[in-house]
Formats: C-alpha cells, sequence, structure tokens
C-alpha cells in the first residue's frame, strides 16, 4: 500500500495524525464553534431556548457591570495565585536543583506524586485544616491562643490556598526543569571570575530560569482562572469565580445561551493570555513543562 | 549542605532556601495526612480532635454499592482511555516528529490547546454540541472527552522521547528492505517503550481523576469515581469520604509507583546489558 | 391471522393496563404470543425492558434512605424490580441532567411541588399518568392534588409529602424564648453574625426576606425591601447550603447556629440527641413533594411503584423515617401519634393552616428572581 511512497511521505503522516485530528475536530473545535453560535440564540425560560438570533447574551455581557466585576475578580484571584506559586516555587525548584543531597530523585518524585492524588480529594482535605473543627483552630484553641474559632473556611483566602495546594507542583516543575537545562559551568565560571554566589544567582541563574518562570505563570495563571471545584468546596458563595457563573448559569438558571456566552468569553481572555505568553517565550517551553 | 557556599550571605541564603523547601512539603502534604488520619476516626462528623480508632467507615465503604460501581466505572473507563489515548499519541508524535507537512506548527499547537482550555468551557461546548445534533450523552462521549483531556500529555511525552532517537536506526532497517510496520514494531517500539509506559500511566491517571469535565459530560445516572466523591462532599464530610480519599490515595499514589518501579528495574537491566 | 394476533396485544395491554392482570402474566402472554407471531409492538420492548429496573432520584441522605429502606427494598423484594437510585442536592441540577439525557433515562423523580411542575411540563419532560392504575391516590389529600391540576389537568405526579422550611436554631446558643420572639428576624440578627445559615435557594431566600419585610410572600410589592434583606442575610451568613445533608453536618458541627431549615431534617437531628430546636414563624414556607414521572418511562412500572409507595402501610413508615407528613388524607387514613407529633402536620388535612407558594405568581417571577439572586449571592 504504502510502496512508491517517499520515506517521509507527507501523505503518510496526514494518515498517522488524521485521527488525533478527526478527534480534536469532533470534540474541541466544532463544540467551541457550536457555542458560539449558541451565544446568539434567544432565552425563552429556565430550559428552554430558541434558535431565534439576537445579540441581547452579548448586550448583557458588555453592559451588566456584575460580569465585569467577576471577570476582573477572576483575573485577581489567577493572577494573586500565579505570582504566590511563583514565590513559593522557586525556592523548592532551586533547592531540588541546587543540592548535593544523594536522595535528590525522592524529593522529586514527592512533587509527583500529587499529580496522582485526587484532585477532589486533594482541595477537600483543606476543609479539616482551615475549618472550625479543622487542624489549625482546634490547636489554636488548645494551646489558648484563641477562644472562638476562627473564620478561615469558605473565603477567599481558602480558595486561593487550594488553588496553590493544586498548582505549586507545576509551578515547581516548570522552574525546575528550565535550571536543569542550565550549563553549569556558566555558574562556575561567574563565580571563578569573582562573583558572590548572589551576584551569581542574580547575573546567571535568574535569567536563565526566566523561561520557565514564565511558562509556570502563565500555566498557573490560567489553570486558576479556570477553576470550578476548588472556589466551590471552599469559597463561600462570594468567592465564586468565573467558572461558577458558568456553571451556575447553565446548571442554575437553566439559561444556556448566556452560559455558553461566559464560556466564550473566558475562552477569548485566557486564549488572549496564552497568545500574549507564546509571542515572548513560544510554546515549546509550556510544552516541557507539561511533559516534565 | 552545599560545598561552594563559603561566605555568610550564602550560606544563610542557602539555609533559608532549604527551611522554604521544607514548609512547602509541609504544605502539599499536611492537609492529605489529616485526610488519612480522620479516615480512622470514630466520630460520626469528620473534624478534630479525634475520638478513637475506628476502621468502621471502611467497612461501610465496602458495602456502598454506588461507591463500588463507580469505581468500577472510573477503573474502565481509565483503561481504555489510556489504551487508546496512547496509541493515538504514538502516531501523531511519530508524524509530528519523524515527519515535515504544511499545517505541523498548527497541529502542534491544536494538540496541546486541551490542557490549556478550562474544562468547564471544554464541558459545556461538547455538551452544547451534542444537543445541537440532538445526541444523548453516552459513556463513549465520555471516554472520547477523556481521550482529548490526555492526549496532550501523550503526545508531548512521546514526542520527547522520540526527538532523542536517531532516525538512522530506521533509516537502516528501511534500507536494508524492512518494511515499515516491522521496522517500527523492531527498532523504534523497543527504544519508546519508557515513553509508552509513561503515557499510559499518566493518561491512566488523569482520566481517573478527571473532575470537572465529567461532571458535565457523564451520561444518566453514571458517578466516576471523583464525580461520586464530590457529591458525598456535597451531602457530609464524613469519616466515609475520607476512607475512601485514603483509599483512593493508597491506589492511584501505589499503582504508579510500582510501574515507576518496573521501569526503573527495566533501564538498570538495559544498562547492565 | 396477524390482525388478531394485533388485536389481541392490544387487548391484552389494555386489560393490563386497567389491573386486571398482573403484570407478570401479563408479560408472559404477550412474550408467548409475540414469540408465536415474531410480530413486536412499540410498547412491548419498553415492558420488556421495565421488568428489570426503575430509575429513581431524590434528595439523598436520611430522606432517601427511609424511602429506599422502606419502600423500595419491599417492592424489590415483591415484584422483583429493581429501583436504581440517584441523588441530587438542587431540583434545577437534576433538571438540566435530564435536558441533556435522552426519554427514559430518568424516570421518577422525588420532586418539590407545584413551582417545580411547572418547570417539567414546560420543559416537555413529564408523562402522563394513568390515575385508574394507582388506586391508592383515593386516599391523597384532595388539597394538595387540586394545584398540580390546576396545572395539567391530566396528572404527571402525584403528591407524597409536605413540609415547611422554618427556623432551626442552637438551643444552647439562642433561647427558644428568643427565638419566638425575633423569628424570621433572626436570620439578619447581626449579634449572630458569621454564624447564619440559609438555603442557597432562590424560593427560600426571597420568601424569609418578605416575611422579615412583612409582606405577603405570594404577592410581593415591594421587591427592592426584598433584595435588601437577603443581601443582609447573605451578608450575616456564613454558609448558605445547598443540601439537606450539609444542613445537619453544619448545624450538628456548630458551623452554623441558626438558620432556615427543612422540617424533616432539623428532626431527625433532635432524634439524633442534638441541641437543635425549630420554629414555624408565621406565614412559613409549606412546600409539598411529588413522585414525579417523566416522558420515555416505563409507565405500567412507574406507576406500580408509586402505587405501592402510597399504600397507606409504607406511606406512613416511610414518613416515620424521614420525618415528613405523607400526603394521606388523616380523615381517611388512622396516622401514628409520631407522625402527629412531626412539624408541620396538619391533622385537618385542608392544608388550610400552611402556607404554600402560588405557583403561578411564582412561575410568573421565577427566572428574573432567580438570576437576581444568582447575583445577590455572589456578592452584587
Amino acid at each position: 500500500m504504502t510502496k512508491g511512497w517517499k520515506l517521509y511521505d507527507q501523505r503518510l503522516a496526514w494518515v498517522l495524525v488524521a485521527p488525533v485530528l478527526l478527534l480534536l475536530t469532533l470534540l474541541l473545535l466544532l463544540p467551541i464553534a457550536m457555542m458560539t453560535v449558541y451565544t446568539f440564540f434567544t432565552f425563552v425560560t429556565a430550559g428552554v431556548e430558541s434558535a431565534v438570533l439576537t445579540f441581547d447574551n452579548w448586550k448583557e455581557f458588555l453592559t451588566d457591570s456584575y460580569y465585569h466585576g467577576f471577570l476582573w475578580k477572576t483575573v485577581r484571584v489567577g493572577a494573586i495565585t500565579a505570582v504566590i506559586c511563583a514565590i513559593l516555587g522557586y525556592f523548592p525548584a532551586y533547592f531540588i536543583w541546587a543540592t548535593t543531597f544523594r536522595h535528590k530523585w525522592l524529593l522529586l518524585l514527592l512533587l509527583i506524586v500529587p499529580f496522582w492524588i485526587s484532585f477532589t480529594i486533594r482541595t477537600f482535605s483543606w476543609i479539616h485544616i482551615l475549618g472550625e473543627q479543622g487542624l489549625i483552630n482546634v490547636v489554636l484553641i488548645r494551646l489558648g491562643v484563641i477562644n472562638e474559632p476562627l473564620p478561615m473556611l469558605y473565603t477567599e483566602g481558602a480558595v486561593i490556598m487550594g488553588l496553590l495546594h493544586f498548582l505549586l507542583p507545576y509551578m515547581i516543575l516548570n522552574v525546575y526543569v528550565s535550571l536543569e537545562s542550565i550549563d553549569r559551568t556558566l555558574i562556575a565560571a561567574a563565580r571563578s571570575m569573582g562573583c558572590t554566589s548572589a551576584q551569581a544567582f542574580r547575573e546567571v541563574t535568574l535569567p536563565l530560569s526566566m523561561p520557565g518562570l514564565g511558562a509556570g505563570l502563565l500555566l498557573c495563571f490560567v489553570l486558576a482562572a479556570g477553576s470550578y471545584v476548588t472556589p466551590q468546596l471552599l469559597g463561600g458563595s462570594r468567592d465564586a469565580l468565573f467558572g461558577n457563573l458558568i456553571y451556575d448559569t447553565i446548571m442554575g438558571q437553566l439559561n444556556w445561551p448566556m452560559g455558553a456566552t461566559l464560556s466564550i468569553v473566558l475562552f477569548v481572555l485566557l486564549g488572549a493570555a496564552a497568545a500574549a505568553y507564546s509571542r515572548y517565550m513560544g510554546l515549546s517551553q509550556i510544552m516541557k513543562g507539561l511533559s516534565a | 549542605m552545599r560545598a561552594d557556599h563559603p561566605n555568610r550571605e550564602g550560606r544563610w541564603a542557602w539555609r533559608l532556601t532549604g527551611a522554604i523547601t521544607v514548609c512547602v512539603y509541609i504544605f502539599m502534604f499536611a492537609p492529605i495526612l489529616a485526610t488519612v488520619v480522620l479516615s480512622f476516626n470514630a466520630s460520626m462528623f469528620g473534624g478534630f480532635p479525634l475520638t478513637g480508632f475506628s476502621l468502621r467507615w471502611y467497612e461501610k465503604l465496602l458495602t456502598n454499592e454506588p461507591v463500588l460501581d463507580a469505581f468500577r466505572t472510573s477503573m474502565w473507563i481509565a483503561l481504555v482511555t489510556a489504551t487508546v489515548t496512547t496509541l493515538l499519541g504514538i502516531m501523531a508524535a511519530l508524524a509530528l516528529v519523524r515527519f515535515e507537512f504544511r499545517g505541523k506548527q498548527a497541529i502542534n499547537t491544536l494538540v496541546i490547546l486541551p490542557a490549556l482550555v478550562p474544562e468547564t468551557i471544554l464541558g459545556v461546548g461538547l455538551l452544547v454540541m451534542i444537543k445541537a445534533v440532538d445526541q444523548p450523552r453516552s459513556m463513549t462521549l465520555l471516554v472520547l472527552g477523556h481521550i482529548l483531556l490526555t492526549l496532550p500529555y501523550v503526545v508531548l511525552i512521546v514526542q520527547a522521547r522520540m526527538v532523542g532517537i536517531k532516525r538512522s536506526y530506521e533509516e537502516a532497517a528501511l534500507s536494508l528492505g524492512a518494511p515499515r510496520v516491522s521496522t517500527f514494531r523492531e527498532i523504534t517500539l523497543p527504544l519508546l517503550i519508557p515513553a509508552v509506559l509513561a503515557s499510559v500511566l499518566l493518561a491512566f491517571t488523569i482520566s481517573f481523576d478527571n473532575t470537572s469535565a465529567s461532571l458535565f459530560w457523564r451520561p444518566a445516572g453514571v458517578e466516576t469515581m471523583p464525580t461520586q466523591i464530590l457529591s458525598m462532599l456535597k451531602i457530609s464530610i464524613s469519616p466515609e469520604v475520607n476512607a475512601l480519599g485514603t483509599v483512593m490515595i493508597l491506589l492511584t499514589v501505589g499503582i504508579p509507583l510500582a510501574g515507576g518501579l518496573v521501569l526503573q528495574s527495566l533501564t538498570w537491566f538495559k544498562a547492565g546489558k | 391471522m396477524k390482525l388478531t394476533t394485533t388485536k389481541r396485544l392490544e387487548r391484552l395491554n389494555e386489560r393490563y393496563a386497567n389491573g386486571d392482570i398482573s403484570r407478570r402474566s401479563f408479560l408472559t402472554l404477550t412474550a408467548a404470543a409475540a414469540a408465536a407471531t415474531g410480530l413486536s409492538m412499540p410498547w412491548m420492548g419498553r415492558a420488556l425492558a421495565a421488568v428489570s429496573e426503575v430509575r429513581f432520584d431524590g434528595w439523598g441522605g436520611v430522606v432517601q434512605e427511609a424511602i429506599d429502606k422502606y419502600a423500595f427494598q419491599p417492592y424489590t423484594a415483591k415484584s422483583k424490580v429493581k429501583v436504581v437510585q440517584g441523588t441530587f442536592g438542587d431540583e434545577n441540577e437534576i433538571i438540566t441532567k435530564i435536558k441533556t439525557s435522552k426519554p427514559g433515562d430518568f424516570q421518577i423523580v422525588h420532586s418539590s411541588g407545584v413551582n417545580y411542575y411547572i418547570k417539567y411540563v414546560n420543559g416537555g419532560f413529564n408523562s402522563e399518568i394513568n390515575e385508574a392504575n394507582i388506586p391508592n391516590m383515593a386516599n391523597v389529600l384532595t388539597a394538595m392534588i387540586e394545584p398540580f391540576r390546576k396545572i395539567t389537568p391530566k396528572l404527571s405526579a402525584v403528591p407524597y409529602d409536605y413540609g415547611t422550611t422554618g427556623i432551626a436554631y442552637n438551643n444552647k446558643v439562642i433561647s427558644p424564648e428568643e427565638a419566638k420572639e425575633k423569628g424570621a428576624n433572626l436570620l439578619t440578627d447581626t449579634k449572630y453574625a458569621g454564624k447564619i445559615g440559609g438555603y442557597a435557594d432562590m424560593t427560600t431566600r426571597v420568601w424569609y426576606a418578605a416575611l422579615q419585610t412583612k409582606q405577603d410572600p405570594n404577592n410581593i410589592q415591594d421587591m427592592d425591601a426584598v433584595w435588601a434583606k437577603v443581601r443582609e442575610t447573605r451578608d450575616l451568613a456564613k454558609k448558605f447550603w445547598s443540601s439537606g445533608a450539609e444542613l445537619m453536618d453544619l448545624l450538628s458541627r456548630n458551623e452554623i447556629v441558626v438558620t432556615d431549615a427543612w422540617s424533616g431534617r432539623v428532626a431527625a437531628l433532635q432524634q439524633q440527641g442534638q441541641p437543635i430546636g425549630y420554629l414555624d414563624p408565621a406565614g412559613s414556607y409549606a412546600w409539598m413533594e411529588d413522585m414525579l414521572v417523566l416522558k420515555g418511562s416505563p409507565m405500567a412500572e412507574c406507576e406500580e411503584l408509586i402505587n405501592f409507595m402510597l399504600d397507606p402501610a409504607t406511606s406512613i413508615a416511610v414518613a416515620e423515617g424521614q420525618n415528613y407528613p405523607p400526603s394521606l388524607d388523616p380523615t381517611k387514613v388512622k396516622l401514628t401519634d409520631k407522625i402527629a407529633a412531626l412539624p408541620a402536620f396538619d391533622p385537618t388535612g385542608s392544608m388550610k393552616s400552611l402556607t404554600f407558594a402560588d405557583p403561578l405568581y411564582w412561575a410568573k417571577n421565577e427566572d428574573a428572581w432567580t438570576k437576581q439572586w444568582d447575583r445577590v449571592s455572589k456578592g452584587a
């Protein structure tokens, strides 16, 4: 069948990617296109919509400050989470990279283990730490530091905490991967030329690990801003993010056209973030981070 | 700990880094440990302080039919997903690494898209689409969805490994007249095995763990393990949920660890030869 | 020959529908007749498939446990029809699922009354039942059936139980006297800021805000005042719960000390020895629940199951288990003392002492208010 085809024949390549392409078209591109069409449908009543085309959903989104508020809040929470992740994540990544500890693989393994633990379980486990009868409150009360349990669960802080917990390994691995790719002789050279270790870090290591840090920031931002389960489990109703707005509009108000509109908005927003990033850094870094 | 930090600031900075690292690790594991500990709590309502040691939540779990059902469902979905995705992923990675063709860059980006698009959006999109073509949600759809979600990771892993395999090996075999298929089977695949195993494991765990998208896609009456946990959580944070969490941790950490060890010994074995 | 067989099958079906012959002998006869001629009828596949199971979706927790233990398990033992169960915390959730599944995936829903009944009817999800197949409906309170009949003269649902959403409070923190005096206003009492809860549901929130602003919940004049009150509660609340089990959890773990609450769940807490008091303030939100049959369900099986559930012995046992009074007419069926002591129970059967939501008034405002509630709940 493949006789007469060149060694690296284009046709063979297309045969190989065809199933994947079909899958991506049917389950990713087509649904997004469909969703875009849906944003112009008319909402009749809960659970019922008609294919009469209208701009009402977009008008509502564009004129209503309620949505803008949540969009801003989602961006804010996403950005805060990503930045804290970067700060907290850089140290362990650097430590693992630089340590002479013999069982370095163990440290790396421990970073990967959380990926294997159900995300739902990791998220709800925070309830045991932050709740009224959670670890922190119980210990503080026993020690007599406080009389009344502190309200920590169901706050924005708890949501960010949960997101950090979920995203830190992504950040650490991303930074670690880019640190690994640094030629260590460069640092030795800097040191031998009289740089203090701090200077060597600032002038050589930090700039060279920037791509990993950037990829980590983008990944954390996108995943945090798109999250749904974490605010649902750890936040109060005010701590909802855009993902919850979408879920509630679709599942609660049964208003699918508006839900589709909001989905497209979030998609465009996060897409823009990823596009801006790839312009400067190229997506290859994220690929490295994802496959780490 | 580290030799090349002779000056004082260097030492302090290093210690600080170490301390923060330890804190981050504690941060990562403390809540999980709390869950495990609380699963042995005798009290009816989850929460500290412990009122006594008990295994009754595990007992209750073993007779909880919906949980066992959800477990079977998730296992089944994850197995099919892991197999199919790995197969598709190898094919796509082969094309993307070995071949030059128009649109390659676009496909490369498209393939990692499912990892970057929030699951809520993927979920809504698919829901809207099947509604538009008047199809009910089905198991097949759920599995296809999971394949979509795991695809980027598999392609990336296999790609990374494939780049490291010299094409001259394959070309040599081909020039000696070996058919393409047997070249792949005899030369490429054996060299690819670590990546294949890693892909299967990762696809399995991602599928087994998927929550948000499954919430939208599962057919009527089907619960996967994570959606089952979520609906149990909605009802109450009982020690039974903690017990379930602990069992899940044992399973999901145990399987890849065992797999990793096998992988390790395989490469060892190879290196030894 | 063919014609007569069809006729015979149809007649059989009719007799079965009238309850003349038992389901089993009907199926045997049909199967024999069909096998003899290689003929199949559109309803036959359904009837045959239905032999194995019926799907039921309910509110989970103690309520569903009671229904399962006292109704489904005995029914399965008797008829060999398995009842496959699912749960939901919010009825809109189940409507979305129904919307995106094929008819028959969901069959019987433990639905919360007329307000929701309208939604199913508007969406075309409901399936008409043949009341003749549910002889036990004769014992069901007319006052509960009438509201449904106003919406569809031919029913798709049968009322099953009722209850109230009153005020539950931790009586170690709040005395019964204080609760009685403040009533609905406990939900906006700054003294308990951060310790207040409530059901994350538009109707409940608007209802209680209407009571707090001294308005008739079925004819609200000043909506702005209502939303202001809803916001007030929201700002003082620790968490709005979204399932009965979560309500019980929050109260028993002292996360909240006062909340609006479902009467039956509070009764369950009290039976567990929790220090929880309950009161129905004037105009407290009363509701009823019904067994609603969806399109594509095996009607004969569903009707038989509902009839079984309405059997006085079953219904009373379920009511005692789930702590909600049954829909049985107390003037026709003798109910137990335990039921008479349940909160919300109306011994006259006229339902005059309870305030239900006017379905048409609420349906008219549902979409707009749900949207507004969604916003208010998220801090707008």
